[in-house]
């Protein structure tokens, strides 16, 4: 599903070069859910951003879901955006003055699927809210939601054109501890579908939740390894 | 690049929603184009109402009358044209009427005054009018009961005359005024014709004044010395009256043996002429109204360039979000271009509803000669396309400042 080779991302800040990611290497298998942790600027935002096709690194090669996506042009990496990737943001990311329902159907605007009637744009943007049990919250505008139930919205609407991956930069990062379980557990159900799942954190109670766990540090992968050696490794240290 | 039309119904939904979130915002930044397109669109209104009156005027006055007249050059002295050198002689119209293919109809007029009386009623100086029977047709004066003159009439200077009604009137004259005879300078003529009453309204005061007519080899006997001749004549048809000026000028110089590089001793205007000369003048003002207008809008595209750059930037985490779930570097410019050419489009219908309002007041004023005014299709469309040209034109900088954001560090932002 991915597979990252020597992956490289050099940030120059004047005459100063950063060392995002100094050569790492992954492979994510279809429906694995893989948290991502390290300490701050280990550069796990800079992965994401690669993986997710935001951001082109400097070195190294990238493959998603068969195709290469490294130094492809901007046009065609938003169109692999739209139809392989979905993305959850730690700050949600809601149109304020849009309906839940309008949120989700966001993706659809930029699809490049012909023909879509209105009609199967709302079943679909309900199939999406539904699988993430907010079927009674359609037309409720952000401000009109909770924390946990705007993320919830945040992920349908990534999950709405069924993308290869869903990625999450800390999703829970602006939730207490009850809404982060709800949050989690709406990706575990997804998982539980067949979804492939991708999620940045720092928390080890989120990490948890998932199968396998990768740590970065300095640009570096420091360790892959499934949860339970991970959460006993973690102890050891 | 190409979009669905679901995209452009969104993107045209969103740029609504954001002029309407931000409406006194908007407003104010429309203004200049309001003003703009208001201020033209009135200004054309009144034009077109005012070129409305007088063209109609024109048009009833007969667009390819040609009118010939004597004139003395002012850039010789007086001496070296004397009077009978400038007076138009009858063999002159004849040559005319000989020699100018464009023309339909032609005849010398000549005006003099005389004593007239009837049984009932003597009258000293009224004016009479000798002319060929074609002037029936070159001045498209009919008659209202009788007959026309004819080539009889004038061949054997027949003692014949038409009267206008005001004429009648004063004369005393029965209702029924064919057939009854009046005498001029104590010769006897037969009224043979009643010619219907000359309606203007911007040019003389046709209708009120006595009008006798009598064939113009008459007049040529009744008058002593000094007999002023000028000419109407018609051009077949209105396109050809510049032509048919010219063929008139011609003829003239030539029976009068003008030298080239010497001024005419004649003077010939058509009225299509005064019709050219008034639509160059209402195009020229139309053009400086569109120059002002260029300006306004000048103005007013740098307002929707600020308020669009300002926008771009109060929106760059949506931006960056668009761009998160598939929007293309051009499917984000074509959004916000959408978005300030909606923004100039919605300044151009205030404007132009308020330009037709202004039209409507116009109309309204009396005596201003404005009652036609209204601001026409072709200046309605013009103005949305004008307006819509300025929002992509000054739109262009701030979409494509949106276009090239990059969407992580969009994302980023506060
Ligand atoms: N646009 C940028 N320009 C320059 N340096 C950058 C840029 N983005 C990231 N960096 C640097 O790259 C390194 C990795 O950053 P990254 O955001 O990936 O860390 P992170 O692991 O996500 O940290 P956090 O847990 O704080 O989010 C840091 O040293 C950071 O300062
Ligand atoms: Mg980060």
């Amino acid at each position: 599903m991915i597979r990252v080779r020597a992956l490289r991302k050099v940030y120059r800040v004047g005459d100063e070069a950063i060392h995002a990611l100094r050569g790492v290497d992954l492979d994510i298998g279809t429906n694995e859910m893989v948290a991502v942790m390290g300490a701050s600027g280990s550069g796990k935002s800079t992965l994401m951003n690669i993986i997710g096709c935001l951001d082109q690194p400097t070195e190294g090669s990238y493959e998603l879901d068969g195709q290469r996506v490294s130094h492809m042009s901007e046009a065609a990496l938003a169109l692999v955006r739209n139809e392989k990737i979905g993305f959850v943001f730690q700050s949600f990311e809601l149109l304020a003055r849009q309906t839940a329902l309008e949120n989700v159907e966001l993706p659809l605007v930029y699809s490049r699927e012909a023909g879509l009637t209105g009609g199967e744009r709302t079943r679909r943007a309900l199939q999406a809210l539904e699988r993430v049990k907010l079927s009674d919250r359609v037309t409720h505008r952000p401000s009109q939601l909770s924390g946990g139930q705007k993320q919830r919205v945040a992920i349908a609407r990534a999950i709405l054109n069924h993308p290869a991956i869903l990625m999450a930069d800390e999703p829970t990062g602006n939730l207490d501890s009850v809404t982060t379980r709800e949050v989690m557990g709406i990706f575990q159900q997804l998982h539980a579908e067949g979804q492939t799942v991708l999620i940045v954190t720092h928390e080890n109670e989120v990490a948890a939740f998932c199968q396998r766990v990768i740590r970065l540090r300095d640009g570096l992968v420091l360790s892959d390894l499934p949860i339970a050696e991970d959460a006993a490794g973690h102890h050891q240290g | 690049m190409n979009f669905s039309p679901y995209f452009y119904s969104q993107a045209i939904k969103l740029a609504m929603s954001q002029i309407w979130a931000n409406r006194k915002r908007s407003l104010l930044t429309a203004l200049g184009i309001i003003v703009g397109v208001a201020s033209t669109t009135s200004v054309i209104a009144a034009l077109s109402g005012l070129k409305a009156n007088v063209l109609t005027e024109f048009e009833s006055f007969g667009a390819n009358r040609l009118y010939v007249f004597p004139d003395r050059p002012d850039d010789k002295p007086r001496s070296m044209y004397p009077r009978d050198k400038i007076r138009i002689k009858p063999w002159e119209v004849r040559e005319i009427q000989a020699s100018c293919p464009s023309l339909r109809a032609i005849t010398p007029i000549t005006e003099f005054g005389v004593s007239v009386a009837s049984d009932e009623k003597e009258l000293e100086g009224i004016t009479v009018v000798g002319m060929w029977p074609d002037w029936h047709e070159a001045e498209n004066r009919r008659v209202i009961a009788g007959r026309m003159f004819n080539t009889i009439d004038e061949r054997s200077a027949r003692q014949v005359c038409l009267l206008n009604e005001a004429a009648i009137d004063e004369l005393r004259l029965p209702a029924e005024a064919v057939g009854s005879h009046i005498l001029l300078d104590g010769r006897r003529f037969l009224v043979v014709g009643i010619v219907e009453t000359l309606q203007s309204r911007m040019f003389g005061d046709g209708g009120n004044a006595a009008e006798i007519f009598i064939p113009f080899a008459l007049a040529m006997k009744l008058q002593s010395s000094d007999i002023f001749i000028r000419i109407t004549a018609l051009a077949t048809r209105t396109e050809v009256s510049e032509e048919a000026r010219s063929e008139i000028t011609q003829t003239m110089r030539r029976i009068r043996g003008i030298h080239p590089g010497d001024s005419d001793t004649f003077q010939v205007v058509a009225i299509d002429q005064y019709i050219q000369q008034f639509k160059a003048m209402a195009a020229g003002i139309t053009a400086i109204a569109g120059g002002i207008v260029g300006i306004s809008l000048l103005v007013g595209g740098i307002g929707i360039m600020n308020i669009m750059l300002v926008s771009v930037s109060e929106r760059t985490r949506e931006i960056g979000l668009r761009k998160a779930v598939g929007a293309t570097p051009g499917a984000i410019m074509m959004q916000f271009l959408l978005e300030a050419m909606a923004l100039c489009l919605a300044g151009g219908l205030v404007g132009v509803l308020i330009g037709k309002l202004l039209a409507i007041g116009m109309t309204l004023i009396p005596g201003a000669s404005l009652q036609h005014a209204d601001v026409p299709l072709w200046a309605v469309l013009l103005s949305f396309a004008f307006s819509a040209v300025v929002g992509l034109g000054f739109g262009f900088f701030p979409a494509l400042k949106a276009a090239r954001l990059d969407p992580i560090e969009a994302l980023r932002h506060e």
